[in-house]
């Protein structure tokens, strides 16, 4: 039964629960609170048994490869998402939370087609570290993100006295205002510690002149360090400047953070990498050597089918193995 | 049955009188006491609030209950004040007005201020407090939990609660808790001693606010102030080292000229950090220069834009008006309907036990001349008899039933008894 959810029932979900949110700014209804709710935690449910039937029938899953990367993510977020419904009914979170985790699962389903991240014994650990910080930094950036702009939304809103609109209830200035700033700090320290162990796990790799390791002017490696390089600037920011934790500023900064994770993720996704690369049929016979990837038992293709798929790249888009 | 209740309210009489009426927890006890002494037939409770006192009274038999007169000597004797000096002060509903009237006040419809949260429980206090006291019976008991019904009712099937339309309330409910989440960690200062902004402290008070301070140009005044709110007071010229101490700022000063401009808050602004300052201006003329409404982190509120927002919401709450009076008009026709078919308990009583005594009568006879019966065969005789008197009660109990709808069926039952003999 579990090999039966896909991707679709979560993202539809995810889906009925935003448009039930942009609803309300149109009109009040007694009964919507627990159809959103029932809506987004059947998404949630159906996004956990997913990512759980993953794990135990991929050897190295949550974290094995960019779709389930970004799976994570949108889990986490969308997580928050409900707790914050369900304890705060009447707030508009959704309506800042849903399109990122529905970005998220989209951005997924778009990488899908990559292969796993390299992973031997000997990475193990510090692929583990690596992976599971990097990820707590982005989900903590895009967290910041919302709460960034919900503040600033509020705030304008507050500032030029608008007329409140319906159903586009948020939370208070100051408690956006510590998410912020927990946002800035966190990012931070989990960016840095992620960033970190990949160093340590690329020179392991490399002493043990592993095919794994990757080289320094890596796209994914040197985006991701501007990124983080960012993030501790932004944070000794935050220190150094006191008005840089208070209002709109700190909401500025994350904002600006979530600008830099952007283009570091187009970075990702548009740049060649040893990390995961993109076309896996477009691969040459020692390419995997190359960029120190191997690819996993499962989604292995056949030679003859890798070298057929080269003739005719749809049709190795459209097979099986490719689907995650 | 007489069901009535007297009183007066923030409609018809003045402060001055209610304060004189009003009761405390203890001196409500001692009132009913003393009036189950003089009416012990008669069920009661006392609502005591600062908007309204008002005695509910209900009598199974309307020759026993209090008369008008009897209700305001009670109220003046109690207080020892002349009724007279409060008789035209008072008014009186009864029956059906009576109910619908604790319906309305319940439900907060009644009140000062439309939709405010505190009267059911006020409400409730009232008739937990005659409870206590012995002096409810059969009716108060129905008329009360069923305005406390009412009264949720209301508040969860209408927004009419949830808008708030005071001033003071606005500011703090609808601007103040948009921009903090706690209110326990903030600095208020009040410059000025206007009654808003004490009305306005008393707000933040009861979200937590505790530190307050007080700057006045009369230091006397301002320390006057800060003693009956636990603050503490500051001397004039100190003013600007606590505004930039300061998280929300309430001006009422009687000013003719801004008593802070926008060169006053460039001063000070250095100091903030661009900390949230939450100004409420509440003077008029204004306290503030608009211009530092424009400053980062400065969020300026005066009276005209909380006036403004308290004029929606009224709109707002208007337009669920309606709404909560159909459920008020609902919920009376059913209470009367009920409480009238409950007015006829007592004749349909004694229509059954006048069809008892010749079905036993019956029953004696027939056992008598049937002595062969068997015990099951008796009791199917017996439980055919109750079938054939249900079953002839049922059209007259029907149609006390329909009549009690529009109010006790008098005519109906008094042809009743007299068809049936039954005597009171």
């Amino acid at each position: 039964m579990l090999a039966g959810i896909s991707i679709l029932c979560f993202a539809a979900s995810y889906s009925a629960a935003l448009v039930l949110e942009i609803s309300r700014l149109f009109f009040r209804s007694g009964v919507r609170g627990a159809i959103l709710l029932a809506f987004a935690g059947a998404g949630l449910l159906a996004h956990t048994l997913f990512l759980a039937y993953r794990a135990q029938t991929t050897s190295a899953a949550p974290l094995s490869s960019e779709f389930d990367w970004y799976l994570v993510a949108a889990w986490a977020l969308a997580a928050m998402y409900v707790y914050w419904t369900f304890s705060h009914p009447r707030t508009a979170v959704g309506l800042f939370a849903l399109p990122l985790v529905l970005g998220l699962i989209a951005l997924a389903e778009f990488l899908a087609k990559r292969e796993p991240f390299p992973t031997s014994q000997a990475s193990q650990v510090w692929g583990a570290v690596h992976g599971i910080f990097l990820l707590l930094g982005v989900i903590t950036v895009l967290v910041g993100f919302v709460a960034g702009l919900m503040h600033l939304v509020h705030s304008y809103q507050l500032k030029h006295k608008l007329r409140p609109v319906q159903g586009l209830q948020l939370p208070s200035l100051e408690w956006l205002e510590r998410i912020n700033t927990r946002a800035v700090f966190v990012a931070a320290a989990m960016l840095a510690v992620g960033f970190l162990s990949g160093v340590v796990l690329n020179l392991v790799n490399r002493r043990q002149d592993s095919l794994e390791s990757v080289p320094w002017n890596d796209p994914v490696i040197w985006s991701s360090g501007v990124l983080l390089a960012w993030q501790l600037a932004a944070a000794a920011f935050s220190v150094l400047y006191r008005p840089a934790r208070q209002g709109r500023k700190v909401a500025y900064l994350t904002i600006a953070s979530f600008v830099c994770l952007a283009i570091a993720m187009g970075v990702w996704l548009s740049s060649p990498s040893s990390h995961a690369p993109a076309r896996p049929a477009a691969a040459k016979p020692g390419s995997n050597a190359e960029f120190g990837m191997r690819i996993m038992e499962p989604r292995v293709a056949p030679a003859n089918m890798l070298a057929s798929a080269a003739f005719h790249p749809s049709s190795f888009l459209l097979h099986p193995f490719n689907r995650p | 049955m007489k069901l009535q209740m007297l009183g007066c309210s923030h409609r018809q009489s003045s402060v001055a009188i209610r304060e004189r009426l009003a009761f405390s927890p203890a001196q409500a006890e001692a009132a009913l006491d003393d009036f189950r002494t003089r009416f012990p037939e008669v069920e009661a409770v006392l609502l005591s609030t600062c908007n309204r006192v008002e005695v509910y009274t209900a009598a199974e038999d309307p020759a026993t209950g209090p008369t008008h007169q009897d209700l305001a000597e009670f109220l003046a004797r109690f207080h020892g004040i002349n009724v007279y000096d409060i008789f035209d002060e008072l008014f009186e509903r009864t029956g059906e007005d009576a109910v619908r009237h604790l319906f309305m006040v319940a439900s907060s419809l009644d009140s000062m201020v439309l939709g405010e949260p505190q009267i059911v429980s006020q409400v409730k206090q009232a008739y937990d407090l005659a409870l206590g006291r012995r002096a409810t019976g059969p009716l108060t008991n129905q008329i009360f939990q069923a305005a406390l019904r009412v009264g949720k009712r209301v508040a969860s099937e209408t927004s009419i609660n949830e808008k708030r339309i005071s001033i003071p309330s606005v500011a703090v409910a609808d601007f103040a808790k948009q921009i903090f989440e706690r209110f326990d960690d903030k600095r208020v200062l009040v410059i000025g001693a206007g009654e808003m902004g004490e009305e306005t402290l008393r707000y933040l008070q009861d979200e937590g606010a505790r530190d307050v301070t007080v700057v006045n140009r009369s230091f006397e005044r301002a320390r006057a102030l800060a003693e009956r709110w636990q603050g503490r007071a500051m001397p004039w010229e100190q003013l600007g080292e606590a505004l930039a101490a300061a998280d929300l700022v309430i001006g009422t000063t009687g000013a003719t000229e801004p008593i802070i401009s926008l060169a006053d808050y460039r001063r000070i602004e250095p100091e903030r950090y661009q900390r949230d300052l939450f100004l409420l201006d509440l003077a008029i003329p204004r306290d503030f220069d608009p211009a530092i409404g424009d400053c980062l982190g400065v969020y300026l509120y005066t009276i005209d834009d909380l006036q403004e927002a308290c004029e929606r919401n009224r709109q707002e709450r208007d337009k669920e008006l309606p709404k909560a009076l159909k459920i008020i008009e609902d919920e009376t026709a059913r209470f009367m309907a009920e409480l009238n078919h409950y007015a006829t308990g007592p004749i349909i009583k004694r229509l059954r036990q006048g069809w008892q005594q010749p079905k036993e009568d019956e029953l004696r006879r027939l056992f008598n001349r049937l002595p062969g019966l068997a015990d099951r065969d008796r009791q199917e005789i017996r439980q055919s008899f109750d079938r054939l008197i249900n079953k002839l009660l049922h059209p007259p109990l029907e149609s006390l039933r329909d009549e009690a709808r529009h109010g006790i069926p008098h005519g109906l039952l008094d042809a009743i008894k007299r068809l049936f003999q039954l005597k009171d």
